[in-house]
């Protein structure tokens, strides 16, 4: 092929009609097959590239035009013509949460979901919103629940349905796209999590009480791992003050203790806790 | 012991893996055996003497009397097949077995080549249990065996060079017959029409090729327009094995081009030995896609001194891991070393210190997008993927969604969870967005604001790969 001399008064490139005409010509050729239509004459920039080279038969020289044009095309690319953004979304006054509240969101949904629930009902509260990366995440995890599909749009703001509009994907679905919206009352009440009678007093006890008895009786081989269900429930659900008391108490443990492996686990619980309350605390 | 994906993921070829499933009948072979270390066997083949296999299942290395010149053979697959499937009995190492490992471990100790058998059974040592990507498409186990003799390596760079023509005729053959049915032809849906000339490019070292056939058989029938689709790919096509037969006449950066895209390899070390791009390499953006049964992640970097683009693959296979060394919207100050040709392909080198954060490339308008993007196409009109970083917002064009400004719109292919955190970001504004561009739309990989950026490129399945 040689080079092109001859400048083209074509347009060339997306929503170019000339270039586009001649490529829908060589598409209905190539579908019926040389054997049945003959190639286009080529044209314009096209012939330049390829009336030097000797073609003896239609399929070769239809090749030989297909790959000049394609070459030519992309080499050409243009943009569409300008459009109109979308419209944004309403305002929200409310302060983003910190990266870190976001970040630790991640890490609950992966390690400690029995969280979630008092995240969102505590970023919701406390008068912050999810930044906007995370709206998708928040509305594609919620979808069916009617309770947390609800606490998830408060979280987004205006964005969660401007969103939805544009994208009917991410709605609600099943019993929260059926029913009725609840009510506040059942929007800010966490879910209650099984506590055995014999470990509800250490609800509402005060920390340091609660990581003595708790380090104590893991230490000890009186709590194990088969009570792991029912600690993460206690942690997840006692006094918020009181799960960075426990997490320093069961960091404490021994690595020799046989406990240590369940205390660490519950350790993590309640350093996530901790800090997703402090992330989340008053903006 | 290994599994099933492993041993495929050694095969050189998947016709080398067909080869082999013949053999993984126990009449075949006798005195099959393994240990914590190898597996050996004999194998009846065509010649008169069976031939001796054996493999290093810990270290990675193969060894066949066959005359084969693909490393591992048929017969060193076939046997791993049967071990993996529990056909082989746990026994005690021969003699030539025994000493065949503890020869290997004294050159991996001289961290030097096996030289007790000659270069055609020479060990093709990968990487632990399963190659790494490059072992896979850079020919790696090449770089770190001992190079053959001047003689030998001009005529096996002669021979190769013979095939590689001899395919490229092959595929312009094929091509006309194309044209000549029509893409309405019945057998054009059928994959083995593909998937054949997919083989016989692989057999003829145009491995590039062979993989660009298989993605274009995914294209039939794949939307309305397909016929469209399937006719620009040929047209390429044809460009790539024309410029193929031609490359002692083109220039020397477009014939380095069209030979690394028909699938000529080019060995890591021998990249690495070339003048460092040295420069503070801002990471972009990622993307990851699955070719067959390997995954291959893209890290777009762009020099913040040169503001050059450059590429740096990676690639695994079933269980193994991607490389995640390279954090999107950071920067790291390194040698980048390029492949030869005017691609952006690159590998880094020495990195002279730790990622910087946040980092962002610079961005232009849609525009100019479409300049740089058109600059590299004009020299390489094959390229299916080019970074750029714009300035835009979104817009809705019909059904479809695009970056648009002032100046221009260019349509996305996004959808799902990147499409909904670009329009979750951007709102109704404008933000600093890296794309790659394809021929059927422009891919969004990355948001960069001001603190931070987020990927949003598309990512490999963890099931499959290794790849947080």
């Amino acid at each position: 092929m040689r080079r092109v001399t001859r400048t083209s008064t074509q347009t060339w490139g997306w929503g170019g009609v000339t270039q586009v005409e001649q490529w829908r010509e060589l598409v209905s050729v190539a579908m019926l097959g040389t054997d049945r239509r003959n190639p286009p004459e080529p044209d314009g920039l096209i012939a330049d590239l390829v009336d030097d080279t000797v073609r003896s038969t239609p399929s070769e020289r239809m090749l030989a035009q297909v790959a000049a044009t394609v070459a030519v095309r992309r080499a050409g690319v243009l943009p569409g013509a300008p459009l109109s953004p979308v419209d944004g979304p309403g305002t929200d006054d409310r302060p983003v949460c910190v990266p870190a509240a976001a970040e630790r969101w991640h890490h609950i949904v992966s390690s400690w979901p029995v969280l979630e629930d008092e995240w969102m009902l505590s970023l919701v509260m406390n008068g912050w919103r999810v930044p906007p990366d995370l709206v998708p995440e928040l509305l594609t995890r919620h979808r069916t629940d009617p309770i947390r599909r609800a606490r998830a749009e408060l979280a987004c703001g205006p964005l969660a349905g401007w969103l939805v509009g544009h994208l009917p994907e991410l709605g609600a679905r099943g019993a929260a796209g059926a029913q009725p919206d609840p009510s506040a009352d059942d929007i800010a009440e966490l879910p209650p999590l099984p506590i055995p009678p014999d470990l509800e007093p250490l609800l509402h006890a005060d920390g340091d009480v609660v990581a003595r008895q708790l380090a104590r009786a893991i230490d000890a081989g009186m709590l194990v791992h088969a009570h792991r269900a029912v600690l993460v429930n206690l942690i997840a659900r006692m006094r918020p003050d009181a799960p960075g008391q426990v997490a320093s108490a069961l960091e404490a443990i021994d690595g020799g203790s046989p406990g240590f492996p369940l205390a660490s686990v519950l350790a993590d619980l309640g350093r996530t806790r901790q800090r997703m309350l402090d992330e989340l605390s008053v903006s | 012991m290994w599994s099933v994906e492993q041993v495929e993921a050694i095969a050189p070829t998947p016709a080398a893996l067909s080869a082999a499933r013949p053999l993984t009948t126990l009449t075949k072979w006798g005195g099959l055996g393994a240990d914590d270390r190898a597996v050996w066997g004999s194998c009846r083949g065509s010649g008169a003497e069976p031939y001796d296999t054996m493999v290093d299942h810990v270290g990675v290395g193969f060894r066949c009397t066959c005359p084969s010149r693909r490393h591992p053979c048929k017969h060193v697959l076939a046997m791993l097949l049967l071990w993996v499937s529990g056909d082989v009995p746990d026994t005690t190492a021969p003699p030539q077995v025994a000493s065949w490992v503890e020869a290997r471990e004294a050159s991996a100790g001289r961290r030097g080549p096996d030289t007790t058998f000659p270069p055609s059974a020479r060990d093709t040592a990968a990487s632990a249990s399963a190659p790494t990507s490059d072992a896979i498409s850079d020919a790696l186990p090449e770089g770190e065996r001992e190079p053959p003799p001047e003689p030998d390596r001009d005529r096996a760079r002669d021979e190769r060079i013979e095939r590689m023509f001899a395919g490229l005729t092959e595929l312009d053959r094929w091509l006309d017959d194309r044209m000549r049915t029509g893409l309405a032809d019945p057998a054009l849906a059928k994959y083995a029409t593909w998937d054949e000339l997919a083989a016989r490019l692989v057999d003829a070292q145009a491995g590039s090729l062979a993989n660009r056939i298989r993605r274009l058989a995914g294209l039939v029938g794949a939307s309305p327009d397909w016929h469209s689709d399937v006719l620009a790919e040929l047209g390429l096509l044809h460009l790539l094995a024309q410029a193929g037969r031609r490359l002692g006449s083109l220039p020397g950066p477009l014939a380095d081009a069209v030979a690394t895209t028909v699938g000529w390899q080019v060995r890591q070390a021998d990249v690495l030995c070339g003048v460092p791009d040295t420069d503070t390499w801002v990471v972009a953006a990622r993307s990851d896609t699955r070719e067959d049964r390997i995954e291959v992640r893209r890290h777009w970097l762009r020099g913040s001194t040169s503001g050059r683009w450059a590429l740096v693959l990676s690639f695994a296979a079933y269980r193994q891991s991607l490389d995640t060394s390279l954090i999107v919207g950071t920067a790291v100050e390194a040698d980048l070393h390029r492949y030869p040709g005017p691609a952006l392909r690159a590998l880094v080198g020495t990195r002279h210190g730790d990622p910087i954060e946040p980092a962002r490339p610079p961005a232009v308008d849609v525009v100019a997008a479409c300049d740089e993007v058109g600059v590299l196409l004009a020299a390489e009109p094959w390229l299916d993927r080019i970074p750029f970083t714009a300035t835009a917002a979104v817009a809705v064009d019909g059904t479809r969604f695009a970056l648009t400004d002032s100046g221009g719109s260019l349509p996305l292919i996004a959808g799902g969870r990147p499409l909904a955190t670009l329009l979750a970001v951007a709102g109704g504004g404008t933000v600093d967005v890296s794309c790659e561009w394809t021929p059927h739309g422009v891919v969004p990989l990355t948001i960069h604001l001001d603190d931070h950026s987020i990927d949003i490129g598309p990512r490999a399945d963890d099931s499959f790969v290794s790849a947080a």
